[in-house]
This record gives C-alpha cells, sequence and structure tokens, in this order.
C-alpha cells in the first residue's frame, strides 16, 4: 500500500501541471514493464515540453493509433496511475491526450 | 604512479548454479590467486552492487566480503546504478593518492537472473527519478525516448542502431567470457521484438549475472614484480539531473562530455592517441552517443559513422571499440560492468587479449554510465 500522505504530497505537484497543452518532444512505447504497469502493455510513454517551457514525462491515454509524431500537440489529464488492493488508495497522476485541432 | 597490477571475471550469463555470494567468492579469491597477489597485501576493498538490497534483502555486504575473505580491513560498498563499478575504482585510486592504504582490491558483483524481467524491470527503475517511474517509464523506455529524438533530429532510422549490436555481438564471439558469444547480422536485430520502441532485443545489454575485480597499487615492489601492469593515467566522475526532464538536451550525456574533458586534461593525451575503448552500450543508442560525447565522432555524424563498422577488431582501425562485446554481448551484470571495462583494456595494454587482441595498444578509455546518464566515469589507461 502507497502511504496516504506520500500520495498527498505528490497530488500537491500533479494539479500545478493538469489543463496545460505542449507537444511531444520524443515518444516510446513500452513492451515489457515493470512489476506495476505489467497488465497494461503495451502502452505509450511521451516527453512533452509544455507551453511554459516546463518537461513532463507521462503516459499517453485515449489513442489507438500505432505510432505518434514528434511535435503533436498534447493535454495534461488527469488518470489512476495503477491498480491497487480493495481497501487501498488509488494514486492519480498526469498523463496526456492527443489535443484535437 | 598508481597501477593496475590484476584482473579476473567470471564467465558472464545465466549462472544458475552461483549465488550472489558464490559469485563474489569467486572473483575476490580469482583476482589474487590468477595474479600471484597475497590478500596480505590488500589494505582496502571497493564493492560495486547495485541491486542486492532492492532484490535480495542483502545489504551491509562489506561484512560479508569480510566473512568471506576472513579479513577486518576496510571494505566499502559502493552503488550508483550502473556505473558503480566506474565509481568504485576511482574511490579505490583517490583512497590509494591519499595514504590510506598502497593496495586495493576493486571488486564488482551482479545477481540479476533470479528474478523475472518484471522484477528485473522494476529493480533497475530505481535508479530513475519518482516521476519517471510513474509513468511506467523503463530503463529500456529511457533509452527509447532518447534513440527517437535522436534519430528524428539528425534523420537515421533503426538500420543505423542495429549496427552497434552486430559489431559488438562479433567481439562477443571472441571472447570466451562473454554472455553472448555468437554473431548476429542486421537483420537479426531488425527483426528482433521490441522491449521500448524503437529498441529491440537486440539493441539491449542483457540480464547478466557475473562478477570482475581488478587490483590497485603504489607499492613500487608489487609494480616492479607484477608480470603485467598498466598506468592509471586519470579517472573522473560527473554528474547530471537524474530526470530525463531536466536535461538540456536529450542527444547527449553531457556527464560524458564533463568526465571525458577532465580526463583527457589530466592524462595529457589526446583523442587520436585512444587505441582501445570500453564504453558503455547498454543500448545501442548509447555506444553512438558515447562516441559522439566522448570526442571521437561529432554530434549528429555517430549514426552514419557506426556504418562503416570502423571501429569493429579486424578492420585494422587505429581505434577499436568494445573487444569484450561491451555490455551488448559480453553481458551487463551490474555492478561488474565498469570493472570489466576496464579489465578488457588491462588485458588489451599487457596483450592477454587473445584471439581480439588490437595490435600496439598503448592507450585505452574506459567509460562507465549510471541511469540514464545521471553519472559518467571516465578513466584512461597506458603502458
Amino acid at each position: 500500500m502507497i502511504s496516504p500522505v506520500k500520495i498527498w504530497r505528490r497530488q500537491e505537484e500533479i494539479r500545478k501541471i493538469l489543463g496545460y497543452e505542449g507537444k511531444v518532444i520524443s515518444w516510446t512505447k513500452i513492451f515489457v514493464s515493470g512489476l506495476d504497469f505489467k497488465k497494461f502493455v503495451p502502452y505509450f510513454v511521451v516527453l512533452v515540453e509544455l507551453k511554459n517551457k516546463t518537461k513532463v514525462v507521462g503516459q499517453l491515454v485515449d489513442f489507438n493509433g500505432n505510432k505518434l509524431k514528434i511535435g503533436e500537440k498534447v493535454v495534461a489529464v488527469l488518470r489512476k496511475v495503477k491498480d491497487v488492493k480493495e481497501e487501498d488508495i488509488i494514486p492519480y497522476s498526469v498523463k496526456f491526450k492527443l489535443l484535437k485541432e | 604512479m598508481i597501477a593496475i597490477i590484476g584482473y579476473y571475471n567470471t564467465r558472464f550469463g545465466e549462472l544458475w548454479e552461483k549465488s550472489f555470494f558464490d559469485l563474489t567468492k569467486e572473483t575476490a579469491g580469482g583476482v589474487l590467486k590468477n595474479n600471484g597477489i597475497d590478500l596480505e597485501r590488500v589494505g582496502a576493498i571497493f564493492f560495486a552492487n547495485m541491486l542486492a538490497g532492492v532484490l535480495e534483502n542483502n545489504l551491509h555486504s562489506a561484512a560479508k566480503i569480510a566473512e568471506i575473505l576472513k579479513v577486518n580491513i576496510p571494505i566499502f560498498r559502493v552503488e550508483a546504478a550502473c556505473a558503480s563499478g566506474g565509481v568504485a575504482f576511482h574511490l579505490a585510486k583517490n583512497y590509494i593518492e591519499a595514504g590510506m592504504t598502497d593496495t586495493a582490491m576493486v571488486i564488482g558483483v551482479e545477481k540479476m537472473t533470479d528474478y523475472s524481467p518484471e522484477e528485473i524491470t522494476t529493480a533497475l527503475a530505481a535508479a530513475s527519478s519518482g516521476k519517471e517511474q510513474e509513468a511506467g517509464l523503463t530503463f529500456p523506455g529511457l533509452y527509447g525516448l532518447i534513440a527517437q529524438y535522436y534519430l528524428n533530429k539528425y534523420g537515421y532510422t533503426e538500420e543505423n542502431l542495429a549496427y552497434v549490436a552486430v559489431k559488438n555481438h562479433y567481439h562477443g564471439s571472441l571472447n570466451e567470457k562473454a554472455h553472448f558469444q555468437k554473431a548476429i547480422t542486421i537483420d537479426d536485430v531488425l527483426k528482433s521484438p521490441y522491449v521500448a520502441y524503437p529498441l529491440k532485443v537486440l539493441d539491449s545489454s542483457p540480464i547478466s549475472d557475473g562478477g570482475s575485480a581488478i587490483i590497485l597499487t603504489k607499492d613500487k615492489n608489487l609494480i616492479k614484480k607484477a608480470k603485467y601492469k598498466v598506468e592509471i593515467l586519470s579517472s573522473h566522475v560527473a554528474t547530471d539531473s537524474i530526470s530525463l526532464t531536466d536535461r538540456k538536451t536529450l542527444d547527449e550525456i553531457y556527464a560524458s562530455k564533463i568526465a571525458a574533458n577532465k580526463a583527457f586534461k589530466e592524462a595529457g593525451i589526446k583523442r587520436n592517441e585512444i587505441n582501445i575503448v570500453e564504453l558503455h552500450d547498454c543500448f545501442s543508442i548509447a555506444e553512438i552517443l558515447a562516441m559522439e560525447d566522448l570526442g571521437f565522432w561529432k554530434k549528429g555524424e555517430g549514426g552514419a559513422r557506426i556504418k562503416e563498422l570502423s571501429t569493429m577488431y579486424g578492420r585494422g582501425s587505429d581505434l577499436v571499440v568494445n573487444t569484450s562485446g561491451g555490455l551488448k554481448a559480453a553481458g551487463h551484470p551490474v555492478g561488474a560492468t565498469g570493472i570489466k571495462q576496464l579489465g578488457e583494456i588491462f588485458l588489451q595494454l599487457t596483450r592477454q587479449a587473445t584471439n581480439r587482441q588490437v595490435k600496439n595498444a598503448k592507450y585505452g578509455l574506459a567509460h562507465n554510465v549510471g541511469g540514464s546518464g545521471g553519472t559518467a566515469v571516465v578513466s584512461i589507461l597506458g603502458v
């Protein structure tokens, strides 16, 4: 179980990024993951430069394609990080969605 | 003068019959016995290991080594992810220079194949930032981001990367202690499954068990009596942000550039005087970046230069890279890697590299990287 205090500390940071738009600087698609993400493979991870020039990494969600283009525009959204046991606190973090023009 | 007067490494690979401490015992005993060095001459031991604490609940390994060797000397565990070996060597050299002892053993051991790929992937990710771990990034994933950026910026393809694996597997086929001793083709690499796009299985170093050790000394009598010896001309460590997001650019490992510039300056030699390089090719893209960051190739040219295979053994080049097979083919038991790199340079400079011996090698460089570039060590040896 992740400490609730740890999750609370992280949420303080995440809220500052939510809703920000940015562009993909690089991306990868993970086929072999760590234990926490095994059920989600394969999944995309993007390195994004936000409009305020901050760089952030996060998974790309709601995307059914095989390849991305560098430079594509994305927006930061809130999503569950991983599955937890029934009575654990669910950790949320920033992931990205493609921004429709 | 501080010299390396002995080297030993175990076979690297899936060593199911050997435990973490079996490997430690074999490695420490091997470096003493094979080089005719009395344990009583060793005044300190620097032990490089990354994962025993995470995977095996095995910390305080210094005391375990004291138990194995039946000594009471200072023993220090060094951890800097995949650069643990290089940093341990650097610290041992400084320890001798500071006058704390005349002779030290540097030993690196890792036991990795008792665990599933997901368990190892999680353990290795401990060397990345919390934000990267939260995003589900793995080490292949981090280097996948770097590779994607590099290929896109300079107009290369996955085929350019594949040449690194072909070269280093050929070298591995000449090394009887390498994890993989089979040559492969460009087609083999391109047809292997993806681990983290655009990196494939054959772009990646394997999960390996293994140990390696060297003996350093400034004792003039020991140096004089040693059958084989090389001089340590310089060793420098540099660091950078652990997160890729906090780096200035993704197409270089800045810490490698800093460490290399300092190492060349202290050694007083030029790039074109180096004959042998053992560099950190944890993934194919890493060798291309390293050749650029160490100053052997210009930035952005590496993707094209690697296709010439000029750094392959047997091509008559003045510079041969990763004759051991590199991390890619010799294997990557994390804590042992940086010491094996120095050991391969030692073998080459003392004409012990048998069927992969580079003629007239006088200077060699070892380059060891931790994480995705948060730590880099560059050491230059000469005869």
